[in-house]
């Protein structure tokens, strides 16, 4: 392994992520290497002032917390949201707008103490009314927040006292904390909310609590953020215990990978987030420059086949996908190495991860192909393809156009020619529409469909890809009771610790029916200048988050802008 | 007079009529219920109802249409189904930067290439074969290859230009350019190919004969009927910049139109899809009028036909 002169902890991170599948470390110890990573690459005293600009892929289409369900706006949503609690890489939750909180033995009352110095940035002091609004408004379907669906169970908000908040569920839902650490269910002005504007257009009228002030947003160009001087609220997890310290960030719209990189290295902005693999030598140990990887913990790339209809339906068809082709190879000829092949759809920084299924499944075409004579596909026609009854043993992909990035449709067409050639399998890769995609699943009649989902819960995450009531909700009552019984326990069972065996299973059976097929763990990467400190990721959001901890060295801030 | 003026504005509002309704028609034969659409992956009991009743989606296809139409006789556009902002926010935010960046690589693209034209129509071989490989590689390469090659050497490397966004003239430099290249290629081919016939007739050897020097020939007379099939390009030239726009939009970080109209098309955002086609259809409408005018001034014979 190449030694990077940054410091250890810095190869540390590369070490696992690179090797991350050969020797995998517990989940708890490769993020704590992460965090580790950027204190002890920005060892010195943080200072106060400066801006930075900030070039990012995508322009939200949505500023709303609660409306908005595109993981890169919660990237420039975080300025201005504030959970009650945050998650930790380790899966445990750190006091955030809550000072602490309890869970009832049934799991239907979840009762938080808050803060009581807790201001939104347009004077309204933070307390249990405004919590109530907030989730009670979220609740409402006829607000059409798309947050609803991490409140499924919830039935109530009781008002204790002003900083007291008792919040009643009509089941018990394991996923409730998490769901709470979200920037989803993160809170917003009452005055917002009831101000009737349309919060997704963004501007200096969506108020949270949050560490920066959204001060104006310039459609198509840049949305920029000031400091909030009274902020001293953060969650428990950042190393600032005060105000932010830089004075504004300025996010730039910058979709085109080479023209980002280019913006970085001409010193046209401080900072990027998505770096393609080509690009990475030119930050990464590059003088002036530092390159850092986010972890992987929501759900991996997948193929997700539906067993409910078609030739999906035999499991030794899709155990034959599953294994006819090298996972390792196809996604390291395509990512040169910066993402690790996955073993389960939860990815593996999760402490949801199932690590068991590491090294258990993929490449054996001969054992793929002997399955396959099994199901009577024996004969083949004129192009090489397996068939049956004069039929083509064929699924077709459908990838909607719109979630198609980072190479992900070269990546199946890659297995495309892999189990054309291993195995004489036709799996045909279809660029359709958001709506297609809409109408086969809510009749049930897609056939494969590759995603990866926003960050939630695990078993939150589990039930959009595997339960009743997520791809498979137009096909119900074909769905495997196994999984799905395991799915609504994994829900109902509040202890963490009880869960995971369940969560677990899930995975175990979710692959070795080859209902899925998970081929790579994405990750975010950002590249800075070196005179920016104090870079992280945020594990819930399993990105960068807003630029908190961040600061300037003293001998730049004044050039910075 | 005035009878041709009224049906000529009459068959250009049926010409932007048919081009919504065909709009429209097309964005609903689409697959999927755009409540659907609008849902995403959420699965939650009266979220889709909601959605759909927040936009009047419950009501029949022929009731919708009417309510656009409706709509639209007011001036209102509607409201994105993903922005949620009036459309016609969007569009008086978005327009200006299109425009400005298509009407100066439009103006660029036509200063170039009369120039070129002027000094290679009809002159050494050697020239017009530079120039014939100039304007080749120029219309053959994609405009999103230009910009990045553009932004390397003049961004990142000499730093003269900034890379992205719309602040000043300098923001506008490189993009116009990029945009404006692959027109000048076509242009300037067009031009020297009509300037060259022009060359040729016999009233220029007239002219000649009288003393007229060789540049006054030239700007004065062989250009007037020169520009005659520039024109009749007017329309195309329209469309491709304002079409290329989308793109160098993209590759430089630009607000403007482009990006808002991919976006919703890829999201089936109903309303502001609309908004475009009525819009692209009013611009073509009026610069079809318009030229129909120009050739008038251009070619006096056509005044007295």
């Amino acid at each position: 392994m190449k030694t990077l002169p940054y410091s250890l902890a810095f190869t540390l991170v590369a070490s696992t992520l690179l090797a991350g599948c050969d020797n995998p470390k517990t989940p708890t110890q490769s993020t704590g290497t992460k965090t580790t990573a950027t204190k002890t690459v920005d060892a010195g005293k943080p200072v106060a002032g400066g801006e930075v600009s900030w070039g990012i892929t995508t322009e939200p289409v949505c500023f709303d917390p609660h409306r908005s369900g595109q993981q890169n706006s919660f990237i420039v949503i975080r300025n201005y949201v504030d959970s009650l609690i945050g998650k930790q890489a380790d899966g445990s939750f750190a006091p955030w707008l809550a000072k602490s909180w309890n869970v009832s033995p049934d799991g239907l009352n979840y009762t938080f103490v808050l803060r009581d110095d807790v201001t939104f940035t347009d004077g309204t002091p933070f307390d249990a009314a405004a919590v109530k609004a907030n989730l009670d408004y979220i609740k409402d379907p006829k607000n059409t927040a798309l947050a609803v669906t991490f409140l499924e169970y919830y039935d109530r908000t009781e008002v204790v006292s002003p900083h007291e908040v008792k919040i009643v569920l009509a089941r018990p839902d394991s996923a409730m904390l998490e769901s709470l650490s979200s920037v989803k269910l993160g809170f917003l002005s009452p005055k917002t909310l009831t101000s009737g504007a349309d919060l997704c257009a963004g501007g200096p009228g969506l108020v949270g609590t949050g560490p920066f002030i959204f001060q104006n947003y310039q459609r198509g160009q840049s949305a920029r953020f000031v400091k909030n001087a009274n902020y001293k609220w953060g969650p428990g997890y950042a190393r600032n215990k005060g105000a932010p310290y830089l004075d504004a960030v300025t996010y730039r719209f910058i979709p085109e990978y080479a023209v980002r990189a280019g913006a970085l290295s001409s010193g046209q902005v401080d900072l990027i987030e998505g770096v393609q693999p080509s690009d990475i030598p030119l930050f990464k140990d590059a003088e002036g420059f530092q390159y850092l990887v986010g972890p992987s913990a929501e759900t991996s790339f997948t193929l997700n086949i539906n067993y409910t209809h078609g030739v999906g339906t035999d499991v030794r068809v899709r155990q034959a996908l599953r294994d006819g082709f090298d996972v390792d190879a196809v996604v390291k000829s395509l990512y040169l190495g910066t993402v690790p092949r996955a073993w389960s759809n939860i990815g593996p920084d999760n402490p949801a991860y199932n690590k068991a299924l590491v090294g258990t499944w993929g490449n054996n075409i001969a054992k793929a192909n002997a399955l396959l004579d099994e199901a009577g596909w024996t004969s083949r026609d004129d192009q090489g393809y397996r068939t049956k009854d004069g039929q083509r043993l064929r699924i077709e992909v459908g990838f909607p156009q719109p979630y198609v990035r980072d190479n992900r449709d070269l990546l199946i067409q890659s297995i495309q020619a892999a189990v054309k050639k291993n195995i004489g399998f036709d799996l045909d890769l279809r660029i359709t529409t958001g709506g297609d995609w809409a109408k086969t699943r809510a009749d049930g009649s897609w056939h494969i469909y590759p995603n990866t989902l926003n960050p939630s819960d695990s078993a939150l995450s589990l039930r959009d890809v595997l339960g009743s009531t997520g791809f498979y909700s137009g096909v119900r009552e074909k769905t495997d009771p196994i999984i799905v019984g395991l799915i609504d326990k994994a829900r109902a069972t509040s202890d963490l610790a009880a869960r995971q065996p369940i969560l677990d299973r899930i995975q175990q059976r979710a692959v070795d029916q080859a209902y899925i097929v998970p081929l790579f763990a994405p990750s975010y990467q950002i590249a800075a200048k070196s005179s920016l400190h104090d870079l992280s990721f945020e594990a819930q959001l399993d990105s960068p988050s807003n630029l908190y901890d961040a600061w300037l060295s003293s001998g730049t801030v004044s050039q910075a802008k | 007079m005035w009878r041709a003026v009224l049906t000529r504005i009459l068959s250009s509002l049926m010409v932007i009529w048919l081009s919504v309704s065909a709009a429209f028609v097309a964005l609903h034969s689409l697959p999927g219920n755009i409540a659907d659409v609008l849902a995403g992956d959420v699965e939650y009991p009266g979220l889709r109802e909601a959605i759909a009743a927040e936009w009047g989606l419950d009501k029949s296809l022929p009731e919708q249409y009417l309510d656009f139409l409706g709509r639209l006789i007011e001036g209102n556009l509607g409201t994105s189904y993903i922005m949620r902002m009036p459309v016609s926010d969007i569009l008086a935010s978005q327009l200006w930067p299109t425009v400005q960046l298509a009407l100066s690589a439009g103006a660029l693209a036509i200063v170039l290439s009369i120039g070129i034209t002027l000094l290679t129509a009809g002159r050494s071989l050697r020239l017009r074969k530079v120039a014939s490989l100039f304007e080749l590689v120029c219309t053959s390469t994609p405009v999103f290859w230009i910009g990045i090659l553009l932004l390397m050497l003049f961004s990142f490397q000499l730093r003269l230009f900034p890379v992205a966004g719309a602040q000043g003239w300098r923001s506008l430099v490189l993009p116009a350019v990029t945009l404006a290249l692959p027109t000048v290629g076509l242009l300037s081919q067009v031009l020297r190919e009509s300037m060259e016939k022009v060359l040729e007739q016999p009233f220029i050897t007239t002219l000649r004969s009288r003393g007229l020097s060789e540049t006054r020939l030239r700007s004065g007379h062989v250009l007037r009927h020169g520009l005659l099939p520039i024109i009749t390009l007017g329309g195309w030239l329209i469309g491709g910049l304002l079409g290329g726009a989308v793109i160098t939009e993209k590759v430089f970080g630009r607000p403007g139109l482009g990006t808002v109209t991919l976006n919703a098309i890829t999201s089936q955002d109903v309303p502001v899809v609309l908004a475009v086609v009525l819009l692209a259809a009013a611009i073509y409408v009026s610069i079809s009028t318009l030229l129909d005018i120009v050739y008038l001034f251009i070619d006096p014979r056509l005044r007295h036909s």
